[in-house]
């Protein structure tokens, strides 16, 4: 061991013996202070009775005023509550509203589609029928028209032929015109030599 | 007496006939002075219709051709005009030369030999003749044969 360090710790021993007393003294008036005569109250009971009411005055006003305010500030704040919840109910009913309409619309519209694809089907399937009994109309009515220009010619050349009583021919008329003069040659024999000839009529 | 051919025989036939005769006959009048002044006959002979042509030559062949004689066929031709039996034939349409042909043939050889027939037409009687010879009509259309019997049809349609 070095004298240094020895010396310092000489000196170390007498430092702390110093501040050993120190230390203790504080440290007893710290955990057990000594009592002074102007820590005791000097006043009456009067000034305390009086400055008890007057405390309780003060503090009944600003307790008063308290209360008034914190009325005003509810009264205010159940107005602002009572206006936002006005306002976010009708925003909220706008938009419920509007979603509704929205829906109602789309369905609307949806209706509409369908509505309009089962007209353009109805309407279709009507113009279908429309065009297959115009069709079978006009095959009937072809059907009979053949019918009837059947029969009706069958009628015109039984009456023709019936009338007419000649084998004639509509398209080569000379026989038919010979026959006639040779049927009335007595009649032009007689006009010729002047007798009375009576016309067949 | 002139026998007319088939193919003249409706009276404007016949009246061209006899005027073409006439243009003939004062043709040859002309070609006869001139032959006659220059001794040169007409090379170039008159354009008349074949009806004319065959009439003249059928003539011609029964005695020499002369103003005279071409006059005396003018004459008969007039005469054969006023004298000839009419006859009108109406029909449906307008008859070919077949059909007048088998007619006129038929009317001369049962009527009359030089007898002119005129024929016209009318849509309306549909088909068949109308006659008239003389004050009679005659009238074997179809439209009139039809008319009479049309009380028929209704039956007729019915047994269709």
């Amino acid at each position: 061991m070095s004298i240094y360090l020895l010396i310092f710790l000489l000196v170390d021993v007498f430092i702390i013996g110093a501040l050993m007393p120190l230390i203790f003294r504080h440290a007893y008036a710290h955990f057990w202070p000594e009592k002074h005569e102007q820590d005791k109250p000097h006043m009456t009971a009067a000034v305390r009775e009086r400055l008890l009411h007057d405390s309780e005055v003060k503090y009944q006003k600003v307790l008063d005023h308290s209360v008034d305010v914190l009325e005003r500030d509810l009264d205010k704040s159940a107005e602002q509550i009572n206006s936002l919840v006005t306002r976010f109910a009708g925003v909220i009913v706008g938009d419920e509203m509007e979603r509704y309409r929205a829906e109602l619309s789309k369905l609307h519209k949806q209706a509409e589609a369908d509505m309009s694809g089962i007209k353009q089907e109805i309407v279709g399937h009507q113009a279908e029928i429309e065009a297959k009994y115009k069709e079978e109309l006009e095959l009937e009515r072809q059907r009979l028209i053949s019918q009837i220009d059947t029969k009706l010619g069958d009628a015109v050349g039984s009456f023709l032929i019936e009338t007419l009583q000649h084998n004639v021919d509509l398209g080569n008329q000379a026989d038919y015109l010979v026959a006639m003069l040779e049927e009335h040659k007595q009649d032009f024999i007689k006009e010729v030599a002047g007798g009375d000839a009576k016309p067949a009529k | 007496m002139l026998n007319l051919q088939n193919n003249i025989y409706s009276p404007q036939d016949l009246k061209a006939l006899i005027m073409e005769v006439r243009r003939y006959g004062r043709w040859f009048a002309q070609t006869s002075v001139k032959t006659h002044v220059t001794g040169t006959a007409s090379k170039e002979p008159l354009a008349i219709s074949e009806a004319a042509v065959a009439l003249i030559r059928e003539v011609a062949e029964q005695q020499p051709l002369s103003q005279k004689v071409i006059d005396e066929l003018i004459k008969s031709l007039e005469a054969l005009e006023a004298a000839s039996p009419r006859i009108t034939i109406t029909l449906a349409a307008v008859p070919g030369n077949k059909l007048k042909k088998v007619l006129v043939e038929w009317c001369r050889k049962n009527i009359d030999s030089s007898i002119l027939v005129d024929f016209r037409f009318n849509a309306t009687i549909l088909g068949g003749m109308v006659v008239q010879y003389g004050s009679h009509v005659y009238d074997w259309s179809f439209r009139r044969q039809i008319l009479a019997a049309r009380g028929k049809f209704p039956g007729v349609l019915r047994n269709v």
